[in-house]
């Protein structure tokens, strides 16, 4: 598995993050330390205790992330989350919890498999 | 006609109450100084009256004084000469002597039986011997009255005196005797200033003394005559009759010849004698008429006074009214007007956000019946695209008036390039132009700061404008001009005064219509512009946009001749240190027909350390390039202007090359569009571009890339260099974030040092040696302190870097509210999420220069 199938199993943009960090080795350096990102657990917690305003710092910080790695599809819902959040719309951004979830799920299992692949 | 009709009535109102007030206070006035005269003349009558009393008090007083004295003397004779002298002669001889030397003209002796026995001067004879006589034997000191033998008359004193007389017996008196105007002196006869006259009478009425002035001989007629029964018991002739008789002061009042008289008696002593004074009325009524006439006479003229500083108050409020009826009725009528240009505005704006909608519509409609025909679907795309634009922009200017109106418009004042400002303005303009065909020519004298404080958005608002007003308004293949020149600023040496010109020769504006240029929802006389669309706001926007900018735009236009906008602008030096703009001393050659743009750059590129030269068109521009060939002086580089008269600029760089060879660089100057020219001025042999307008930079760095490798290898590297151990301090609360950041930063050569929040950016900023960071770049949303508060805390540090460090905003929030806020809190810029490594380069590398 290539750095740039793990880009299109989680949904994100290989060439952008590529055009940014230049070296394939960093890239891989930062897509394993997102692994060990505390923001998303920081997100549900947050959301569980209803701390709206650690859940908004939580996932902008999510979403900037996104943009940095160019994690598409998972920046998507985090930045929808961010403007619910931002407006103060609770109830919809406890909807749209499940789908950043799902999505935050897929690419960190994305990630996983790359390391795997590569550490065998 | 209604408001006439009221007018009128006020008029009336206020002319009848005048003239009611001025009849009024004539009639109280009068009535005034009739009473006053009134009361003064019984005044006067009464003073006359007292006077009168007292005069003759005075006078009786004066008589009595008199007579005693003459009695004394005589009794001062009798005194001194004894009576028992038996020699007759010599007691006359002492007699007289002593008479004569008292001064008395005569003196005799009167026997009992009132005979007189002359001692000297001429024998006299009593008048009235009666009560003389009576008196006489009484041993009553008398005067009376009498007349010598030469009919002079005399008044005569008798005192007791018993001498011998010659015939024998004895005297009963002494009598002696003076002329009578020694005692009637004191009536003052013959004064004729005095006011009363007075008489002597008798008690039957005969004078004794007749005052020549004032005879009235009626009234001592009647007084002679005896009572007649005629006469009513208590009339003043009876009451006068009576009191003359018992010797009492009376006072009464007679009328003889139509003049009444004042008359007033009192008995005199040591006669029978009643002195009568009489004062005409009429003197004392021309005193009274005198004085009341006086009195009317100012009282008119007190009137007269009143009224007129009345009628002054009056007229003064009545205008004051008027005028302030004339403010209303104005104000009423610019509340009006202003409704109603408000309401042609709402249906203009109706009309003209319709047309663009319909279209918009149409299209749409027509686009969805085409679906599958992609040329006719782009077609109205393009044409929505076109009307959504329009749209948007009527919008803009209504919101952008209801900001003005609402007092909401603000300033964004940032560091701007004016080069770039122009730049921007002429890339935008270009099609517009193009498209009617129209010249367009842009100037830029001796413009030598380019960067400024200002907000460039609204200066390229206000620019953009002008500029479209004036391809909007002048016909196909007219001429447009913009120019812009500096000057020294009054505001001081920090700033600039910029002057901008925009000139066109189209159609021109009415001076009624200049009026109100600056008039909201004003537009030119629809039958000359009906084809034009626009809000009618533009100038009222620009016009308060310059006001806000502390600018000032002036106007001049003819119709058929076209209009001239000079805006002057003071603006603050910005603060950034300007490149040293020097490059070789060569020789230049600038071929343009516009002969200001030749002398404006050549004093430009002189500035940046060129010699250059100039021509107007092609013929000498070969020739002056020839001859430059034969001396071995090649010029360096050659400009030609893309418009020339007879010939362009490729037509003429082909010509030039022909004798020059592909040696010496030829750039095309110009102010269109230099994408549809490029091929065929490659293929003719030129080798740049550089667009108007000419700006000192704008030269340089077109110039710059022929000046040698070194230059071109300073233009092209110098990032890595340059920021190579600089201390950056990067504010991040995401760790990942944070490293990747690092990562970037770090292949720059920079030193990057991390904050985890807010809080310990400014805990390791104030922790630092003075200018240890070179700068901080700083996110917004962290935990315990933003980046916001963050930085103006920062700003607010006791340091002596404290203002001058350059912090930029890193966030994903771009919106232009965060950017302003950012301004706000004292952030130099603001770069967004996630890193552009060129672009934060670009800003460090313009922050730590």
């Amino acid at each position: 598995m290539t750095l740039k199938d793990c880009y299109t199993s989680l949904g994100g943009n290989f060439d952008e993050v590529l055009g940014r960090l230049r070296r394939e080795q960093t890239v891989q350096k930062f897509i394993y330390k997102f692994l060990d990102d505390k923001s998303y657990s920081l997100f549900e917690t947050s959301m569980a205790n209803q701390d709206y305003d650690e859940a908004l710092r939580a996932v902008h910080t999510i979403k900037g992330i996104c943009q940095n790695l160019s994690f598409t599809k998972l920046y998507e819902i985090s930045n929808a989350i961010t403007q619910v959040l931002k407006e103060g719309d609770y109830n919809k951004a406890a909807e749209m919890a499940p789908q950043l979830a799902k999505d935050y799920s897929q690419t960190i299992h994305a990630i996983g498999e790359y390391k795997r692949s590569q550490e065998a | 006609m209604e408001k006439a009709q009221k007018n009128s009535f006020v008029m009336r109102f206020l002319v009848s109450s005048f003239i009611g007030m001025l009849l009024f206070s004539i009639i109280v006035f009068s009535l005034l100084g009739i009473y006053m005269g009134q009361n003064s003349k019984h005044s006067v009558y009464e003073i006359g009256d007292i006077y009168m009393s007292g005069m003759n008090e005075q006078m009786s007083r004066h008589f009595e004084t008199v007579l005693k004295l003459h009695f004394d003397q005589v009794a001062g004779v009798v005194a001194v000469v004894p009576a028992d002298n038996h020699d007759k002669e010599s007691l006359y001889r002492e007699l007289i002597y002593r008479t004569q030397v008292r001064g008395f003209d005569y003196a005799a002796l009167c026997s009992a039986q009132g005979d007189f026995e002359t001692l000297y001067g001429n024998p006299i004879r009593p008048i009235n011997p009666g009560p003389f006589l009576e008196a006489l034997l009484h041993g009553k000191q008398h005067v009376a009255v009498g007349v010598d033998s030469t009919g002079k008359e005399v008044v005569l004193f008798s005192v007791d005196a018993a001498y011998p007389m010659r015939n024998g017996g004895n005297s009963a008196s002494l009598v002696a005797a003076v002329p009578l105007n020694y005692i009637t002196d004191f009536l003052l006869l013959e004064d004729e200033n005095l006011l009363m006259y007075p008489h002597i009478i008798r008690p039957d009425g005969s004078f004794v003394i007749q005052n020549p002035n004032a005879e009235l001989p009626q009234f001592f007629q009647q007084l002679q005559r005896p009572a007649e029964n005629t006469l009513p018991e208590n009339s003043s002739m009876e009451l006068f009759r009576t009191a003359v008789k018992n010797r009492e002061e009376c006072s009464t009042m007679f009328v003889e010849d139509g003049t009444p008289w004042q008359i007033y008696g009192i008995a005199l002593p040591y006669s029978e004698w009643y002195l009568i004074s009489v004062m005409p009325y009429n003197i004392l009524d021309d005193i009274i008429n005198n004085l009341s006439n006086e009195y009317l006479l100012i009282t008119l003229f007190s009137c007269a006074a009143v009224l007129i500083i009345l009628s002054c108050i009056f007229f003064r409020y009545f205008s004051i009214t008027r005028s302030q009826m004339s403010e209303l009725d104005k104000a009423r009528k610019e509340a009006q007007g202003a409704n109603k240009a408000k309401s042609e505005f709402l249906a203009n704006m109706s009309h003209d956000i319709r047309t663009p909608m319909n279209a918009i519509v149409g299209m749409t409609a027509i686009a969805t019946a085409h679906i599958d025909d992609r040329q006719q679907v782009q077609n109205c795309l393009k044409k929505i695209t076109l009307s959504s634009k329009h749209l948007l922009r009527l919008i803009n200017d209504v919101l952008d008036m209801s900001k003005i109106e609402s007092g909401k418009l603000s300033l964004r004042i940032e560091q701007v390039s004016l080069r770039e400002v122009v730049e921007g303005i002429v890339s935008i303009m270009q099609p517009q132009i193009k498209a009617k065909k129209q010249s367009f020519d842009v100037h830029v004298e001796n413009i030598l700061t380019e960067n400024v404080w200002c907000d460039g958005v609204r200066l390229n608002q206000v620019l953009l404008n002008l500029l479209s007003n004036a391809t909007k308004y002048t016909q196909e293949t007219g001429s447009i001009q913009l120019s812009l020149f500096e000057e020294e600023s009054p505001k001081g040496e920090n700033y600039i005064r910029v002057c901008i010109w925009v000139k066109d020769n189209g159609i021109g504006m009415t001076p009624e219509f200049l009026e109100k240029i600056y008039d909201s929802y004003s537009r030119m006389d629809k039958d000359r512009v009906y084809k034009t669309e626009g809000s009618g706001l533009g100038m009222a926007i620009t016009k308060y946009i310059v006001d806000a900018m502390e600018g000032s735009i002036d106007v001049r236009s003819e119709i058929d001749k076209g209009t001239e906008f000079i805006l002057t602008f003071d603006f603050e030096k910005a603060t950034t240190k300007e490149e040293d703009m020097v490059l070789p001393p060569w020789n230049m050659l600038i071929v343009d027909d516009d002969e200001l743009l030749c002398a404006t750059t050549i004093s430009t590129l002189k500035s940046i350390g060129i010699n250059a030269e100039w021509t107007l068109d092609g013929e000498s521009a070969v020739e002056m390039v020839n001859q430059r060939r034969q001396s071995g002086e090649d010029y360096q580089i050659i400009l030609l202007d893309w418009k020339l008269p007879n010939t362009n600029g490729i037509q003429l760089a082909k010509e030039i090359r022909e004798n020059l060879g592909d040696e010496v660089p030829i750039l095309l100057i110009s102010a269109y569009d230099w994408s549809d020219l490029e091929e065929e001025a490659q293929e003719a042999g030129i080798n740049g571009f550089i667009g108007k307008p000419l700006f000192k930079s704008t030269l340089y760095h077109a110039l710059h890339q022929y000046a040698g490798v070194d230059a071109e290898e300073d233009q092209a590297q110098g990032v890595d260099v340059d920021l190579s151990g600089r201390r950056i301090l990067l504010a991040e609360d995401n760790e990942l974030n944070w490293e990747i950041a690092n990562e970037l930063l770090s292949d720059l050569g920079l030193q990057v040092d991390w904050a985890e929040d807010g809080q310990i950016c400014l805990d390791k900023f104030q922790s630092s040696p003075e200018n240890y960071y070179d700068a901080i770049l700083m996110d917004i949303r962290m935990p315990n302190m933003t980046g916001y508060e963050a930085t103006t805390a920062i700003r607010q540090l006791t340091r002596s870097d404290a203002l001058s460090t350059p912090i930029i905003a890193m966030s994903a929030d771009a919106f232009a509210d965060d950017i302003r806020r950012c301004s706000e809190c004292g952030m130099n810029d603001h770069v967004a999420k996630p890193i552009d490594i060129v672009e934060l380069t670009r800003l460090l590398k313009q922050y730590l220069a």
